[in-house]
């Protein structure tokens, strides 16, 4: 059975977890080294989509609902080379949930989301440590450049 | 009607949306990510929007029902809402989300109801569109465009 959109959503079960277990999915890039990203972003919709546009892009990714679950994801150990976060989160918030995230010694790529830009958005988003800023939706314009910059650089 | 002229009309239908603006290239983006592992994609996507946008609408009615209104509320209400209707290139909705924030941000009630009854009503015609569109296709069957070939 073709996996269904709640399939390739729901926490780890066989299709998050992995290296894009849909074994006949058309990937669109390859890297020199096997990437990871973390989505963080409560509405499912948009979670859904940047997850599944990163692994379209060849990103073994896991997306969150939380800013609570990113921390304690990355908390137990688990370590990624990209973190994409909305700002407007439910209860802890995008800065605070960078803010602990990178006061656990965390230096990978973090870009920041939001759904409409704003001068105090950006100000806070940065002072919380992350290292970009875009617009949502993830666009390939701008997302596949900071894969590869990531790639490059390990 | 016979299915070349049924992928015929599926096609034409598909581009009023853009020439109508009711769509933009986000859209687009949608179907670059279906394939043959998950050819439902974008009516799974869009079905997806539907249901958790209808919450939204629903908490933007109520609050616009309060006296004073709680701008900031809404304001929070309509980011989530455009951020949705952007990811799946819902171009006029995606316009009057815009226009309502503007008129949260000018504290102007009346602006906000106004703008929110022309983007219920692009929503519907959209989402009524849409609907039949899906349900075209899948009678229609693939089409040599419905499925991104393999590449390995």
């Amino acid at each position: 059975m073709a996996p269904t959109i709640e399939s390739v959503y729901l926490g780890n079960g066989g299709l998050s977890e992995g290296n894009n277990k849909r074994s006949n999915r058309f990937v669109k890039a390859t890297w020199k080294n096997n990437l990871t990203a973390l989505v963080v972003d409560n509405v499912e919709l948009c979670r859904v989509l940047e997850r599944e546009n990163l692994r379209a892009y060849g990103v073994e990714t896991v997306a969150v609902e939380t800013g609570e679950a990113a921390v304690e994801l990355v908390a137990s150990g688990s370590t990624f080379n990209l973190i994409f976060i909305d700002i407007y989160l439910p209860t802890m918030s995008g800065p605070e949930a960078v803010r602990q995230i990178r006061a656990m010694g965390v230096r990978s790529k973090i870009i920041g989301l939001t759904a409409i830009i704003t001068e105090k958005d950006e100000q806070d988003f940065f002072a919380a440590g992350i290292d970009e800023f875009y617009e949502k939706p993830l666009d390939p314009d701008w997302f596949v450049p900071i894969i590869r910059e990531v790639d490059n650089q390990i | 009607m016979e299915r070349n002229q049924m992928h015929k009309h599926i096609f034409l239908m598909r581009q009023s949306f853009f020439d109508q603006g009711l769509l933009d290239e986000q859209f687009i983006q949608l179907e670059e990510l279906q394939d043959d592992a998950n050819p439902n994609f974008v009516e799974e996507v869009v079905t997806l929007y539907y249901r958790d946008s209808s919450r939204i609408i629903l908490n933007i009615e109520q609050s616009l029902e309060r006296n004073p209104l709680d701008f900031n509320k809404l304001d929070n209400y309509m980011h989530q809402f455009k951020g949705s209707s952007t990811s799946i290139g819902a171009k006029k909705v995606k316009a009057e989300c815009t226009q309502f924030r503007e008129y949260c941000r000018a504290g102007n009630g009346e602006g906000c109801m106004r703008t929110f009854q022309q983007l219920k009503k692009e929503y519907a015609i959209l989402k009524r569109k849409l609907e039949n569109y899906f349900q075209q296709s899948r009678q229609a069957g693939p089409s040599e465009t419905a499925c991104r070939p393999r590449m390995n």
